[in-house]
């Protein structure tokens, strides 16, 4: 048998993985999708610097609260109240920091207090309390989820209903302006004002240790792999693999660098993000979170407490709603009885455009930061290109339910080895086309038949099937060829 | 196990059960379905808690309470139940350790030393897979020995698999036996449930046989003998509890299946194979065979095939060839099919009797799609009399109603219908004597009219005393067909347990 050439080889290697993982890829093309097509319609204005830090800046509190929804939705629950507790908590700070505890501090100090102080200790009281309180709803609402058994949607809405109304009350049903400096910083300020050149500095100096990094651990990765006799991709793959990553650092490092930097907001969605990623990946309490949403009665069986995680992954909803709350308050500089509807409605959109199952299990927080990238891509481009503001939301609805429809359709994808399919395509061909005709011959036989009521219309069909079976063989076979089983042949 | 008393609501499961096992052996529990079998492992491995049952668990010697499953691992003791404990979405690694990861500093996965140990017990159990792959991709064989291997991993002692091979093909049920063998050379004793009476031939040191909650008796690995344990396990003899009937059966073929083949693609496997067989008009005939033998999947595909198995072959339905892929359609070509699990797919419980009765044929009762709710009214009436329903009124609540009375709803619903051909899935299962008596009589007045009946029933006494004729099912193969006068227990069982 004939050798293929390496070039068509690397090809193939490359579709095969292409189309072997296509669920994990689909949201990035999607994103690449709304991108050029953004590009086009704004004439380039939505992939320049300040634009796209914008957009970033915007999809903050989404992904945030995308983050901790993945997690209640892997283990099968959903919370509808995110939105408008994130809301209240923000209204709560705000309140705090403004009124509230500055009144507190300048009465317990006799006006003593400096005012940079007194600014910097209200919000640290107010995070606290804050804290504190979600910590409790979030217990709550696991505590009734889990051990009374109330459905999570039942639980939550009626939380969405309480906090809308306390966020109405704490607000006073009026917009309240934010006044503190450091507050203010977290939503509207960037890391650094030091520049190299035209660029931001930090950025160029985080973006190019990042890229060292990758590399770094990326060899290292590959050497581990090896050392524990795990098989490792080829060389020229291993190498694009890097080089693609590297590439998709450096345009970021160049974007962001070219406008202010890294802000405030994409710093805390980064730490939140590496955090959890770290959590659901490396720890033991992550990882059970995923048992017990792919299998809880296997979980249990295996000494796992499904109640006790589902209260952690509660709670853990809770904090996040509340960094979710105060970076939407800060971004805007104000607290507003309007704030808050829709919030958890993109958390959830955007975990399910990020390939998280409604089915338990299955859901990535990574992804779910992507599908909050579209989703705020899609509402930031519409604006940009001056698309009726009417339109959005039913683009929005329609690419939602297209990405869950990409979900269904590749759920069953086999792993497929083109070089190995090109082999058996070759080896094969003869049986193939012969089981092919055999199989045409005999449904034109039956049809005919079936259609003059003709007396051997069930010995037919029996031919029928079993040609179609032989056919249906050759094929499997060749679908699920892969290149080992031709190695003795080729040498 | 010490004379184990383990009662259920209505149901004594076991009764004073003493089960004996010795150091390193491989036991086999034997016995017809609903014998007990499971449910003295269940207790054994503390799925069902201390104090749940009366009774003593000696394990090394000593007496044992398990209040819950971790207190049976942490001495060694793994239970492999039939639905197995496994994580679809996960990979086969991450897979053996849930529950007990490999931890670095108290709480983060080492998933190094998870691989490496991951290949270990993968290699000990002789399965060469890539510890990557995503256990819902494997076959059922597979992930059986995934289980064993997550066994391995807790430090196993006492290994207890309940019909580890009910659901495999027969290359995989004799990896696993072999398998077993060879861990009993490391010491691992085993508790094996299994209706295969082959295996326990190849591999048992002891068998216990179980019957109706008690212990028959228990032998030896010399004593074992198929026949012996055949006649053990059946057991009672047939009392006079069918009401007997004249032959019905008519020459007409009602229903023919020819090379009838249906693919389970999640199983990997053909859960219906080469299937031949016929029913006359006014039959009985009855499908024998163990569970998991393939009978209610038969069932289902001729059925209209609602669960979405690949199949081939043809189904012929008064002479013609007929594609039945829906439901919709097999009720339409005059097929009823009356479930196993009338709980869960046969009737809708917070519903009153007048609703569920008349659901599958709605159009009977409504004009242009608007119901007529007093012919719905008198319908059911006709039908909770005919069928003797016992209930205060027909807009009972189902839930309320005994279990042989729901039965009846559903037989009711079906016959509302107006089926040809009633395929009845475990129609007595679960309902005293003498509903069962008043089932039978149903089905003795249906085939009167001209009916023709398929019966499935794990029930041995009820398909010789009930069928005109039985084919008997082993792992979704054909493997005899009796008239019910060459029939006997015995023959049956031995064509069963292949």
């Amino acid at each position: 048998m004939k050798q293929i050439d390496p070039i068509r080889k690397y090809i193939l290697t490359l579709l095969s993985i292409f189309r072997t993982n296509i669920r994990d890829y689909g949201m990035y093309i999607a994103l690449i999708v709304i991108f050029v097509i953004f590009s086009i319609l704004t004439n380039g204005v939505f992939l320049r610097p300040m634009n796209f830090t914008n957009l970033l800046n915007q999809t903050a509190y989404v992904s945030v609260l995308a983050v901790g929804m993945t997690l209640v939705i892997v283990t099968r629950q959903i919370d509808l109240s995110v939105g408008y507790l994130g809301a209240f908590l923000g209204a709560f700070v705000v309140v705090g920091v403004e009124i509230t505890y500055p009144e507190f501090l300048t009465k317990l100090t006799n006006g003593m207090m400096s005012a940079q102080l007194m600014s910097i200790l209200s919000i640290i009281i107010a995070i606290i309390l804050a804290l504190v309180i979600t910590v409790g709803v979030g217990a709550l609402k696991g505590f009734l989820v889990a051990k009374v058994k109330v459905p999570s949607f039942v639980v939550t809405l009626a939380g969405m209903f309480v906090f809308k109304g306390l966020l109405m009350i704490k607000t006073n049903n009026r917009t309240i302006p934010t006044s503190n400096t450091f507050f203010d910083k977290i939503g509207v300020g960037y890391l650094s004002n030091f520049k190299i050149g035209n660029m931001d500095g930090l950025t160029l100096i985080l973006g190019s240790l990042l890229m060292l990094l990758v590399i770094v651990f990326s060899f290292i990765k590959r050497e581990k792999n090896v050392r524990l006799g795990i098989k490792v991709e080829p060389v020229s793959l291993f190498a694009t693999k890097v080089f693609f990553l590297l590439g998709i650092i450096f345009l970021l490092m160049y974007t962001l660098g070219s406008f202010r930097g890294i802000s405030y907001l994409l710093m805390i969605t980064v730490v939140v993000v590496g955090i959890y990623h770290y959590f659901t990946t490396q720890t033991v309490l992550g990882r059970r979170i995923y048992a017990v949403g792919g299998n809880p009665e296997a979980a249990e069986l295996s000494g796992i407490s499904v109640e006790k995680i589902i209260i952690i992954v509660f709670v853990s909803m809770g904090v996040l709603s509340l960094i979710s709350g105060v970076m939407y308050a800060s971004m805007l500089q104000n607290t507003s009885p309007n704030h808050g509807p829709f919030w958890e409605l993109y958390a959830i959109a955007a975990a399910y455009i990020g390939g998280t199952s409604a089915n338990g299990g299955v859901g990535k927080v990574v992804n779910a930061v992507v599908g909050s990238i579209v989703i705020m891509s899609l509402k930031n481009g519409m604006a940009l290109a001056g698309v009726n503001a009417n339109i959005e939301p039913i683009v929005l609805g329609t690419v939602l339910l297209l990405a869950v429809l990409f979900d269904i359709y590749t759920r069953n994808v086999r792993a497929v080895d083109l070089v190995g399919m090109f082999y058996a395509k070759n080896k094969l061909q003869d049986e193939y086309k012969e089981a092919k005709l055999a199989y045409i011959a005999a449904k034109k036989e039956l049809e005919l038949a079936t259609a003059n009521n003709e007396s051997n219309v069930i010995e037919l069909e029996y031919q029928f099937t079993s040609a179609q079976g032989e056919y249906n063989r050759i094929k499997d076979r060749i679908r699920s060829a892969k290149e080992e089983d031709f190695l003795n042949e080729l040498r | 196990m010490k004379s184990i008393t383990k009662n259920f609501p209505g149901v004594r499961a076991l009764d004073n059960v003493d089960l004996y096992v010795e150091k390193g052996e491989i036991h086999f529990i034997v016995g017809e379905n609903g014998a007990g079998k499971s449910t003295l492992m269940k207790v054994l491995s503390g799925i069902y808690p201390y104090g749940s049952y009366t009774g003593d668990i000696l394990f090394d010697e000593q007496i044992k309470h398990f209040h819950n499953i971790s207190d049976s691992v942490s001495c060694g003791i793994v239970i492999i139940n039939q639905e197995l404990a496994l994580f679809p979405d996960l990979s086969v690694y991450e897979n053996i350790f849930v529950g007990h990861e490999i931890k670095r500093k108290d709480y983060l996965v080492d998933w190094d030393e998870t691989k490496l140990l991951a290949k270990k017990y993968l290699d000990m159990v002789g399965l060469k897979i890539d510890i990557y792959e995503q256990v819902g991709t494997l076959g059922v064989g597979k992930q059986q020995l995934i289980e064993i291997a997550k066994a391995l991993s807790q430090n196993v002692k006492l290994l207890i698999l309940d019909e580890p091979t009910a659901a495999l093909n027969e290359d995989d049920s004799e990896n696993l036996l072999k398998l077993l063998v060879q861990l009993k050379k490391e010491g691992i004793t085993s508790i094996m449930i299994s209706h295969k009476l082959k295996e326990v031939e190849a591999i048992a040191d002891s068998i216990t046989v179980i019957r109706d909650g008690k212990v028959i008796v228990r032998m030896k690995r010399e004593e074992i003998n198929e026949q012996e344990i055949i006649r053990n396990m059946v057991g009672r003899e047939i009392e006079n509890i069918f009401p007997k009937r004249p032959k019905y059966v008519e020459q007409e073929v009602v229903l023919e299946t020819v090379h009838f083949n249906a693919f389970d693609t999640q199983k990997n496997r053909y859960i219906v194979n080469n299937s031949n067989i016929k029913i006359k008009k006014g039959e009985v005939v009855g499908i024998a065979g163990l569970m998991g033998a393939g009978r209610t999947e038969l069932a289902h595909s001729i059925f209209g095939n609602p669960r979405k198995y690949k199949i081939s072959g043809s189904t012929i339905v008064f002479g013609n060839v007929v594609k039945l892929n829906t439901p919709q359609k097999a009720i339409e070509a005059g097929i009823a099919y009356v479930s196993e699990n009338r709980k869960k797919d046969g009737l809708i419980l917070g519903e009153d009797i007048s609703q569920n009765m008349t659901i599958a044929a709605l159009k009977k009762i409504s004009n242009r799609g608007i119901l007529d709710f007093l012919e719905q009214a008198l319908q059911t009436e006709k039908y909770v009399k005919d069928l003797d329903i016992k209930t205060p009124s027909i807009h009972q609540y189902v839930k309320n109603l005994s279990g042989g009375n729901q039965q009846k709803v559903q037989v009711g619903k079906w016959l509302f219908a107006e089926p040809k051909i009633l395929i009845l899935d475990e129609p007595t299962r679960g309902i005293d004597v003498g509903a069962k008596y008043e089932i039978y009589t149903i089905i003795n007045d249906l085939v009167a009219k001209g009916m023709s009946i398929i019966l499935i029933s794990s029930e041995l006494p009820e398909i010789l005393g009930m069928c005109d004729r039985v084919y008997v099912i082993a792992e979704g193969v054909q493997t005899a067909e009796f008239l019910i006068e060459d029939a006997t227990a015995e023959k049956i069982m031995e064509k069963a347990t292949l």
